[in-house]
């Protein structure tokens, strides 16, 4: 088979080196022989609709918007979530798969829908560094990730959170952080995420295409240790 | 005139800066320019009375460029030149270089760019040069379009002479309010942070050589053309020399070929435990880019870490693309070496990890190394060659 991965807009979606979490799926898929397209959709083109992953990244607030109004648009992405494509997305792509978020002039704007949450932008100083989560599903380890947002994400009573802050903020509503709904995730872990927590990696292809061989990938393990040291320390 | 506080701030100043250097703490200007504002406020708008002051912004090459501008200035315009010493770029930094005596009548300033507003009101420079914007420690500075916004609500007026880079649409923002801008084109290329309009976020149409926007924000006509495969160190030199033209040194054109040959990026010589090896300082994503295209050597050593100032953030380095790595023998360190590492294998390059750099330089029984540094990881390889203990803060 052949596992296709979309990246979304990594021009406007692309601030905090979240194209990584691509580049490490397609070599994390291939040590276990898997082929794999990646497909870049820049603004202007179409989204496919019946690839595996979709990922959107982090981004600044004007580029997020016009983000959002072309994935609004295109319909693509909504279409293939509701097939149940996997979803992972960091930061303003995870905000952007929520309910609403805040818009330019204190207004608030519809976001895609795929999951029920809801931004918004507390008087709070920005969430500026690590943070380290309790996965909400046992088979995970810890998770470790680097911060830097301005709103706050309030999950739905229904919505099950990626996991429970141990420290930094989160979604900023009671102690969680990210969400983890059918085949859809976000999370505010830049680092890239996957770079940082190559088991979360391999959540995302599962989601995708089931159970997979093991990869002993030393320089992952070493790496998602030494940041979970690193947090411990402090 | 010199208010007799602006002269007892400026002594203690000095007697501060002078036992802080005694002591072995650093290069103390940024003691003395605390000691200076901490007694006399004012003291940089006082100190920059009735004096020419030119000062330098942007993202990447500021500390090389003032020193190219000083270079230019003392030896064309046939006097002395008062300036910053490397990278002290903040309040504190500024005050203590322009209290140097002797007083001279040019100043050439280099300012961080969160702190460029209010120094361009404090000091009233003839000339602001502008050399590019990209991303940087989104930590500290948040966003680069924020920059660019802080810099465009600041130039409103015509009373300096702004030289820019007229190919980054950050700076054409930034000085589109502004009454005198100097544009320099160097061919158009494409910028790697601008998919989308600095003003109003809708995507920028880029086309050969120009940019625009349906909101009116687009690349201008050039008042100057230069070379159009330039690197980033000689864009900055062909701007600086344009500062130097306005600010009376007659220079030619031989001359300033001259020097475009010779603008070193910021890359020094370490003796690490008998072995010299060249080490390029890279602080960001566009720096990291630069370094890479220039290196020669096919043993390369990359020292990462992620203190305040090189970014808390590491993420950075998944922006940039390592290929010209592959058939190089790759050995990282510094304290963030698992990132660097993971990221240069997912592109599959073969790589190493070593503890130190002197373990790092080890791992080359022969033959020229080349290494690429991160801010503090440069200054650690610094530091070592003198023999001292690093002091936190004294740089910056």
């Amino acid at each position: 088979m052949t596992l296709t991965i979309v990246r979304l807009y990594h021009d406007l979606l692309g601030t905090y080196g979240d194209q990584g979490n691509a580049e490490i799926l397609q070599y994390r898929a291939i040590a276990r022989g898997i082929e794999v397209e990646l497909i870049e959709v820049n603004p202007g083109d179409s989204t496919p609709r019946s690839a595996d992953i979709y990922l959107l990244g982090g981004g600044e607030d004007g580029p997020q918007l016009a983000a959002l109004e072309m994935l609004r648009n295109d319909g693509g992405l909504n279409f293939a979530a509701a097939g149940g494509a996997v979803v992972f997305a960091v930061c303003a792509g995870f905000q952007i798969i929520g309910e609403s978020l805040p818009a330019a002039n204190d207004e608030q704007v519809s976001g895609l829908g795929l999951v029920d949450a809801h931004t918004v932008y507390p008087i709070a100083p920005r969430s500026v560094g690590e943070v380290q989560i309790a996965p909400a599903r046992g088979e995970l380890p810890i998770l470790t990730g680097f911060e830097n947002h301005q709103g706050f994400t309030q999950l739905g009573p229904e919505m099950p959170a990626l996991g429970r802050v141990l420290s930094g903020v989160g979604n900023g509503y009671d102690q969680a952080e990210g969400v983890w709904h059918g085949n859809v995730i976000g999370t505010y872990m830049h680092g890239p995420a996957l770079a940082r927590n190559p088991e979360l990696a391999d959540a995302v292809l599962q989601c995708a295409i089931g159970p997979m061989a093991r990869f002993d990938d030393e320089l992952a393990i070493l790496l998602a240790q030494e940041r979970r040291q690193a947090l411990k320390r402090k | 005139m010199t208010s007799p506080r602006l002269k007892v701030a400026c002594t203690l100043g000095n007697i501060a800066g002078w036992l802080s250097r005694g002591l072995n703490r650093g290069r103390g200007e940024t003691l003395t320019g605390r000691v200076i504002l901490a007694i006399c406020p004012n003291a940089i708008h006082d100190l920059a009375q009735n004096r020419d002051v030119v000062l330098i912004s942007g993202t990447n090459g500021k500390t090389t460029s003032t020193s190219n501008l000083v270079a230019i200035l003392s030896h064309f315009a046939g006097e002395g030149v008062t300036t910053s010493s490397s990278g002290a770029n903040m309040p504190a930094g500024i005050a203590a270089a322009l209290a140097q005596k002797p007083r001279h009548r040019l100043a050439v300033i280099e300012c961080d760019e969160m702190y460029l507003p209010e120094m361009y009101r404090k000091v009233s420079p003839r000339v602001i040069v502008l050399l590019n914007l990209s991303r940087d420690q989104l930590h500290r500075t948040g966003e680069v379009r924020k920059v660019a916004q802080s810099w465009h609500d600041t130039f409103t007026k015509a009373d300096v002479t702004l030289v820019v880079d007229r190919d980054d649409p950050f700076l054409e923002y930034a000085v589109a309010q502004a009454g005198h801008v100097i544009r320099i084109s160097f061919g158009g290329r494409r910028h790697p942070d601008a998919a989308t309009c600095p003003k109003c976020s809708q995507i920028l149409n880029w086309t050969t050589g120009n940019y625009s926007c349906n909101c009116g924000l687009g690349s201008k006509l050039p008042d100057v053309r230069a070379g159009k495969n330039l690197r980033g160190p000689q864009r900055n030199t062909v701007l600086i020399t344009e500062a130097a033209r306005l600010m009376g040194a007659e220079i030619l054109a031989a001359d300033a070929q001259a020097l475009l040959d010779n603008s070193p990026d910021r890359v020094s010589q370490f003796d690490i435990n008998g072995r010299m090896v060249s080490a390029h300082l890279a602080k960001n994503p566009e720096s990291w880019r630069e370094a890479l295209a220039q290196l020669n050597s096919p043993q390369v050593i990359l020292a990462v870490n992620a203190r305040g100032i090189d970014g808390k953030d590491t993420s950075w380095l998944w922006d940039i693309d390592f290929a010209m790595l592959q058939g190089r023998r790759v050995v990282c360190t510094g304290e963030r070496r698992l990132d660097v590492a993971y990221r240069i294998q997912v592109q599959g390059i073969d790589v190493t990890i070593a503890r130190d750099i002197a373990v790092a330089v080890s791992k080359f029984p022969t033959g020229i190394i080349q290494v690429i540094a991160s801010y503090t990881a440069f200054q650690d390889l610094a530091v070592r060659e003198l023999g001292i203990t690093r002091v936190q803060g004294e740089l910056k």
